[in-house]
């Protein structure tokens, strides 16, 4: 394949085949959302929206990644890695010292469920299926372990099993490699022709298993070879099990729970925040059957400048080995700042505007409240863009204070009271009305392109690869490669738009329901955003239903009862699945908990919204179901927007 | 594995295809040479091109049966499609009335979703026909795959070929004909929405490219190229993890700068995130699905033998693009289908926007014939 011209358009894991540039892409950031403790001991469950890491993150346990990163330990690019994996015991100075065993549950296991066949024998075709399967993608591993060639190498491999085992699977106490991959193949290949046959009736001499025996089998102190054990631990990692049948999923898990303590089994699926939960389903508790549902984004999410260094970290990696220019920070190719020349005169002018309004304002008030404020603002030093921004915020402020004038006694407000109530988010709000009033960007700069990724990595990805490409070109041809505020937003909003007219239709199911409410949820958004008192500052951007309501979306025989509700749970699932909406689940507030769901940042830049999180409104079924019939329709008496 | 060129030498190599103003008598000619007896295979749709083939059959002449198995699948509640039901109907009665003098119509219903919302419409097509006694009512079998989603027509296909060629060997088989109107001005008002998150193997078609025991074979993935399809292309991508890449474009075509418009179009996405060599392209002919055969049974065979020294390879194809050239690929994959799998996602439906029925009337369509198996196939 060739060498990547803008390298932020490989995907995380998938698109880069060579060990070397995946390590050396990966950030070693993203190892701190793994568990400190007991990170091999139980079942840990990763869960995110697609793009989210996951495959990247367990690509990472591989044999072949650990050999090469042991093996370029000494380079720079590698070294962080290095120590991190170094410190979890996952390798040392004389190699890897894990067998990682990666399967995706995305191969055929869910046509089993098509199969005429009692739930019971599918059952135990699940089983053999994902038995034989573990078991030769963990003898490929262990010949990699040692640099050996799979599978003609296989001689040297050898397994003790148990007695129990060994009558159980028909396989020799004491096998050979060969011996088990000949076991393990005949019953993957006798299963996968079936399951591909064009023919009704499935063989009946399929061999089946009770159980998932394959953590049995793979006991570290097991497997040798030329008489060493190969690894101090076996970490079994299955890959998107949501896309097992549903009751595919149960009997895995359940399956899974039930080895508490004896196998290492990381399982990673796409976050389903309206799916029943298995985990809770089949009784098992947590910290004692599981470990902590990791799930990526609400990791991401907090703290806040989390994902932004890793995100830093992971551009930075990127940029460098781009083959045709010499980029060495990313971050530099995107300006932050609208201090330029340039815009000096817009902001004079309109300085001059938003001072005059605020100056009326102040004087038509009769109690002369805000006439210490206009001192204050008036001495104000700074540039001409931070007066501005000053003089915006303080007339946000004013307006809020004339709409309590019914309420509170009419004393003047002091430079004190302005300096309490000027915070971060109401001059958020301020700066986001002036980029909409005067048409001066605000999506741009690194920080706002992290907060624009929705805490998902190929997100971020696919926004910086177009600043990346346009990044790149300019430095081909010699020009200055530090894009302009203006021509980021304009990328940005490029993007945005193209996904929410081309990619969304084509792209998720219920696209046509899903445009009405998402679009529903963000005309109503920006109708709140933009009063002219900034009532939810910096504005809002999602909206919340209660737990209560989230498990009504969830019971079948209510949702049976209401078509329309069935409907929205449908979308609602849809958005989740597909980042659309991003959840934070029981979220306190006033006595009761909510289920909040905001828009994804790419959608906030298509619709004018801030990227900030924190504003959304309590919202009820039947409101939403209006909505998802008919749009959000502002009140006719409301009150004027900005 | 090696496949020695020796040993195989392609099937269809010489081939029957008439189109466009050789359909027509082709068909006159073939139905007044002796008493055929047909089963029209036909999908029941919302195509204004679904009973173009058979109307134009019928109106040949020829004595015979004339009977029509028509499918007839819903893609759910959640289609798109179910806003066409108006035209789906007007297309049942036009074929109610092709056949109301010459033969009967029997339906069968292809459930297309699981009660858990899997898609089993794939697997339930190679149950339409389940044994060879139920062709030996007719002389010909005549499958229109104008009105079929490709999930459909290939396993369907593919078992017919199965059926037809486990006959016992003093039987003499019935002809296999596809069928097929092309029209690319219905093409362009047909739109996709809502494809899969997940790209599978066409039921039948799995090649054994997923099985775990030759997970470390180098794996080749040829996607045939059409227009608007890179959320497909992705989805695929990341079900092959292919290590080499081989597009197809349409050369000769009838637009003849479509193969570098589709290369614009897919620059991004083929160039920088799959990183293809643009040597690897391979270009095959738009109108003769044998062409497309031809060239990517020999891509499969060239591929297989220069990586013998890696144990061979596993070759995945994909169908973006029109139904001829899928014909070629589903050839292709089942004359090789221990080597060759077919890797397709579904939508949730097609939808069309409401056309002035003039316009519809006055769009150009070809019909073509592929005969596939019997009499002009005979040693």
């Amino acid at each position: 394949m060739r060498d990547p011209r803008n390298p932020f358009r490989m995907r995380a894991s998938e698109q880069i085949a060579s060990d070397a540039t995946f390590l050396k892409l990966f950030a070693p950031g993203v190892l701190a959302l793994l568990p400190t403790e007991g990170l091999f001991d139980r079942l840990h469950v990763f869960q995110s929206a697609p793009g989210g890491g996951k495959t990247s993150l367990m690509r990472l346990f591989t044999p072949t990644s650990l050999l090469t990163l042991h093996a370029y330990r000494a380079d720079e690019d590698y070294k962080d890695l290095y120590q991190h994996l170094k410190s979890m015991g996952v390798l040392d100075d004389s190699g890897p010292r894990l067998l990682g065993v990666m399967l995706s549950c995305a191969k055929n296991y869910a046509v089993l469920e098509d199969m005429e066949l009692e739930d019971k024998r599918k059952d135990r075709l699940l089983f053999s299926l994902l038995n034989c399967r573990i078991v030769l993608a963990a003898l490929r591993g262990a010949l990699d372990l040692r640099r050996l060639d799979y599978p003609d190498h296989l001689g040297r491999l050898q397994l003790n099993i148990t007695h129990e085992l060994s009558e159980v699977l028909g396989i020799p106490l004491s096998s050979t490699g060969e011996q088990v991959y000949e076991w393990a193949r005949k019953i993957e290949s006798s299963i996968c022709q079936t399951l591909d046959s064009l023919e009704p009736s499935p063989s009946l001499s399929l061999v089946g298993h009770d159980e998932l025996y394959a953590s049995h089998i793979l006991r570290p102190e097991q497997v040798m070879i030329d008489g060493a054990q190969i690894a101090d631990r076996v970490l079994i990692m299955l890959d998107d099990v949501h896309k097992l049948a549903r009751r595919q999923r149960e009997c895995l898990i359940r399956a899974l729970v039930g080895f508490r303590n004896t196998a290492s089994v990381w399982i990673a699926e796409r976050l389903e925040a309206l799916s029943a939960s298995e985990l809770l389903d089949v009784g098992a508790i947590e910290n004692r059957d599981y470990g902590q549902i990791i799930n990526l984004e609400s990791f991401w999410r907090s703290p806040s400048k989390r994902f932004e260094t890793t995100a830093r970290d992971i551009a930075n990696r990127r940029a460098r080995i781009a083959t045709d220019v010499e980029i060495e920070s990313f971050e530099g190719c995107l300006q932050s700042t609208l201090d330029g020349a340039e815009w000096a005169n817009k902001f004079q002018v309109a300085l001059e505007t938003v001072t005059s309004r605020v100056r009326e304002t102040a004087d038509a008030d009769v109690d002369n409240r805000f006439r210490e404020w206009v001192g204050t603002l008036e001495s104000f030093e700074g540039t001409t863009r931070e007066k501005l921004l000053a003089w915006r915020t303080a007339e946000i402020l004013i307006e809020r204070e004339k709409r309590k004038q019914q309420l509170t006694f009419p004393f003047p407000f002091s430079t004190e009271d302005l300096e309490k109530k000027d915070d971060s988010a109401v001059r958020a709000a301020a700066e986001l009305f002036l980029m909409q009033k005067l048409r001066i960007p605000y999506y741009f700069g690194f920080s706002r392109l992290v907060a624009i990724a929705s805490s998902n990595i190929e997100q971020f990805l696919a926004v910086g690869g177009d600043l990346f490409e346009e990044a790149a070109s300019a430095a081909l041809i010699k020009k200055p490669h530090d894009l302009p505020p203006e021509r980021q937003q304009k990328i940005i909003q490029k993007m945005a738009t193209h996904w929410w007219d081309s990619e969304l239709p084509r792209r998720i199911p219920y696209s046509r329901e899903t445009r009405i409410l998402i679009e529903a949820i963000a005309r109503y958004a920006y109708w709140e955003t933009y009063k002219p008192n900034a009532p939810y500052s910096p504005g809002v951007t999602g909206i919340a239903i209660t737990m209560a309501d989230r498990e009504k979306l969830r019971n079948t025989s209510f949702l049976e009862t209401r078509p329309d509700a069935g409907r929205l749970a449908a979308v609602i699932a849809t958005c989740l699945a597909h980042n659309i909406l991003e959840a934070v689940p029981n979220y306190p507030q006033g006595y009761q908990f909510w289920m909040v769901m905001y828009l994804n940042r790419l959608l906030c830049v298509h619709f004018g919204l801030p990227l900030q999180y924190g504003g959304w409104r309590p919202k009820g079924i039947d409101e939403l179901c209006r909505w998802q019939q008919g749009g959000f329709r502002p009140p006719e008496k409301g009150e004027h927007l900005l | 594995m090696k496949v020695g060129q020796s040993q195989r030498s392609a099937r269809w190599t010489d081939y029957v295809l008439r189109g466009r103003s050789n359909f027509a008598p082709f068909w006159k000619f073939y139905l007044r040479s002796q008493e055929r007896h047909i089963l029209f295979v036909l999908g029941l749709g919302f195509d204004p091109r679904m009973c173009s083939a058979i109307r134009e059959i019928l109106n040949q002449g020829g004595d015979g049966k004339r009977n029509c198995q028509l499918l007839v699948f819903d893609e759910g509640p959640d289609s798109p499609s179910k806003q066409h039901s108006d035209r789906v109907q007007q297309n049942r009665e036009v074929l109610q009335q092709l056949l109301a003098d010459q033969g009967s119509i029997r339906e069968h219903e292809l459930r297309m979703w699981s009660a858990d919302g899997r898609r089993i419409g794939s697997r339930n097509a190679a149950l339409v026909f389940r044994r060879i006694e139920d062709l030996s009512a007719y002389t010909d079998i005549i499958v229109d795959i104008s009105a079929l989603p490709r999930s459909i027509y290939f396993p369907l296909i593919g078992k017919l070929l199965s059926l037809l060629d486990g006959r016992q060997h003093n039987t003499s088989p019935p002809n296999l004909h596809v069928v097929v109107c092309e029209s690319v001005d219905i093409d362009r008002l047909i739109h996709a929405e809502g494809i899969d998150d997940d790209a599978t193997y066409l039921h039948g078609f799995s090649g054994g490219v997923d099985m775990e025991a030759t997970a470390g074979i180098p794996r080749i993935w040829i996607p045939i190229l059409g227009e608007d399809q890179a959320g497909e292309l992705e989805r695929i991508y990341d079900l092959v993890h292919p290590d080499e890449i081989c597009p197809v474009l349409p050369f000769s075509s009838g637009d003849p700068r479509r193969g570098d418009n589709l290369i614009l179009e897919y620059r991004q996405l083929l160039l920088d995130r799959f990183r293809v060599e643009p040597r690897n392209i391979i270009f095959a002919s738009e109108k003769n699905p044998f062409e497309v055969y031809r060239e990517l049974t020999k891509t499969v065979i060239q591929y297989c033998n220069s990586l013998s020294p890696l144990k061979g390879c596993k070759v995945v194809i994909s169908t973006l693009s029109s139904k001829l050239l899928s014909l070629g690929a589903l050839l292709t994959a089942y004359e090789l289908r221990t080597l060759v799998g077919i890797a397709h996602v579904e939508v949730s439906g097609y939808v069309m926007p409401i056309v002035d029925p003039n316009i519809l009337n006055n769009v150009s369509e070809e019909l073509f014939e592929i005969w596939l198996v019997g009499e002009c196939y005979a040693t």
